[in-house]
């Protein structure tokens, strides 16, 4: 009786062990799901994929893309919850660093800051329409019309 | 009963994680809808992408300040009242022509006490083409022709724009009455940048004339508000190399000035028929901008060769020094907190202005030679658009202080204090 008792225990903290692992696997599927993922257009898919660069690009150090073409950066606004997430994950910064930056090119005039979009889908429609744009979407989404930064 | 209450947290811990998962299916269908416009959408789309220049962008600022202050005016009659006499609005556009050539304009109302006077100036604050000549993929060179802001210490550039620094008055070495002198340069400057994977470095040289006809600064200079000829520049050079690590988390510049200017009379007999102010400056730079906290300190030394003045400085080539620590804090994303120590001598040799004071028998006052300033300030962003601040400076010492809203040298207080508060818009 005892024998079987503690073989019950085992067995049900081992069942709750193997849920916990569960919950935790699903929980961090969905914050994969949610991580923030650079977009570009569809002429300059695998133009550069060395997410060093990135950093560079949202910056506006880097100006063109390895054709030629001058890259045209989309970000959300800087109160956005999706675009402080991007800046700190994805380019290892803080929005107010960029804002710095972007700010001092725009007003002495040495340089065109990124266009501002007003959301989620403002941004997937702009990069779609646009040629040699990057831009970022809140997640990954499978969907054949949108391309990604470090798509093969 | 006790297997229901082993069972119940399992059950939620499945039913919390099977909702996370659906809300996530359901957000990502919505997403896949958005993300797949109508082909009515699209022609839309087609037709506003014919008529829109993404080449062309246009930006701009505005700022309203108010000040309140007890023994001396600034930005107006501050003292024992509330001035609203700081206004500031800047509009520029700028146009890619190519990938390697642009142009940038910058518009600029300014309205700031006695200097400019309650209409305010227009003034061109910057207009020039861009023509990049060589373009790495780590780095570029290129020269801009025109009229080009000096890139002089952290906040020169931008230091009309109140959104680019923390506290509504800029640190002490920024002076007001040389803002004009220092703000751009009318010629060329070329520019290299070099980016590494230790950081990035930036080369600005401009060389030009500087705007050297300021009725603040001359009045500075010979400390007579009753001169009637101005200010001419002569070939001046501003240049800066700059060194960042980590996209902007630790900043390093060093930046050196060399403006001369010659006083042209108007009339003939005019006593500083004669003066020539040549003026030599660096400042040197480190900022730390941290999630959180940031630290910015800046120390300058400039030495002042002005000869033929007529009375009022006995020693006619002072050294003067300005340094400031400044250490912010985020409570918030969008709230900060600022704290400055600031000092500023015009005369490291006269520290106290003691020579001075001797010199003119009493009439300069030696607290005008020197001033320290210790400021707290708060600052909210409301919207990324939209910013208000407020901020106290104890004072000791006036040296900042404008001699046009302050004429009376004998009534100009030592100690003293201003109140601030600021709001401003930028697009």
């Amino acid at each position: 009786m005892i024998v079987h008792f503690i073989n019950k225990n085992t067995a049900q903290k081992q069942q709750r062990k193997s849920m916990i692992l569960l919950c935790i696997v699903l929980l961090l599927n969905a914050g994969v799901l949610n991580a923030a993922e650079v977009i570009v257009s569809a002429n300059v898919v695998g133009q550069l994929k060395d997410t060093h660069k990135l950093q560079a690009i949202f910056s506006l150090r880097t100006l063109y893309w390895p054709n030629g073409e001058k890259i045209k950066v989309f970000v959300l606004p800087d109160n956005s919850a999706v675009h402080k997430e991007f800046v700190k994950e994805k380019l290892g910064m803080f929005p107010h660093q960029l804002r710095r930056t972007w700010n001092r090119m725009t007003y002495t005039g040495t340089g065109q800051p990124p266009i501002t979009v007003d959301s989620v889908a403002e941004m997937l429609d702009k990069i779609q329409h646009t040629d040699n744009a990057i831009g970022y979407i809140d997640r990954r989404v499978e969907d054949e019309s949108i391309h990604y930064f470090n798509a093969p | 009963m006790n297997r229901f209450i082993t069972l119940m947290p399992r059950n939620i811990l499945y039913f919390v994680c099977l909702l996370s998962g659906s809300v996530c299916a359901q957000e990502i269908n919505a997403e896949s809808v958005i993300g797949a416009p109508t082909q009515e959408g699209n022609k839309l789309w087609e037709g506003v992408k014919k008529t829109w220049r993404d080449d062309i962008q246009f930006h701009g600022f505005l700022s309203q300040g108010l000040f309140s202050s007890s023994g001396n005016n600034i930005y107006g009659q501050s003292k024992d009242s509330v001035s609203a006499d700081s206004t500031e609005i800047g509009l520029n556009v700028s146009y890619q022509a190519f990938n390697n050539l642009s142009f940038a304009v910058q518009g600029l109302y300014r309205r700031a006490g006695a200097n400019t006077g309650d209409a305010g100036e227009v003034t061109l604050d910057f207009g020039f083409v861009d023509l990049n000549l060589l373009n790495l993929s780590d780095g570029r060179i290129g020269v801009r022709g025109g009229r080009i802001k000096n890139p002089w210490g952290l906040y020169n550039e931008t230091r009309d724009v109140a959104f680019t620094h923390p506290t509504i008055l800029l640190p002490l070495a920024y002076f007001e009455r040389s803002r004009t002198l220092f703000l751009a340069l009318d010629g060329g400057q070329l520019y290299a940048d070099y980016n590494t994977s230790m950081g990035d470095f930036s080369f600005k040289f401009n060389y030009g004339w500087a705007n050297a006809d300021d009725k603040e600064l001359l009045t500075a200079i010979i400390n007579d508000p009753t001169a009637s000829g101005y200010l001419e520049s002569d070939p001046s050079f501003v240049t800066q190399l700059s060194y960042e690590i980590l996209g902007g988390e630790y900043v390093f510049a060093l930046s050196y000035a060399e403006l001369n200017m010659r006083y042209q009379a108007k009339n003939i007999g005019d006593p500083y028929a004669q003066l020539d102010a040549d003026i030599k400056s660096f400042i040197i730079s480190a900022q730390y901008n941290g999630e959180k906290i940031s630290f910015t300190g800046e120390y300058s030394l400039q030495w002042n060769e002005f000869t033929d003045i007529r009375f009022g400085v006995p020693d006619n080539s002072p050294v003067s020094e300005h340094w400031y620590v400044q250490a912010g804090y985020r409570l918030l994303d969008n709230l900060q907190a600022t704290l400055r120590y600031d000092s500023t001598v015009q005369d490291k040799n006269d520290r106290y202005g003691k020579g001075v004071e001797a010199a003119t028998g009493g009439m300069v006052p030696g607290h005008l030679m020197y001033a320290q300033d210790i400021v707290f300030g708060l600052r909210w962003d409301i919207t990324p658009a939209w910013m208000i601040r407020a901020e106290y400076h104890r004072m000791h010492g006036a040296t900042t202080i404008s001699l046009l809203e302050n004429p009376d040298f004998s009534k100009i207080v030592k100690n003293w204090n201003i109140y601030a508060l600021q709001v401003a818009f930028r697009f």
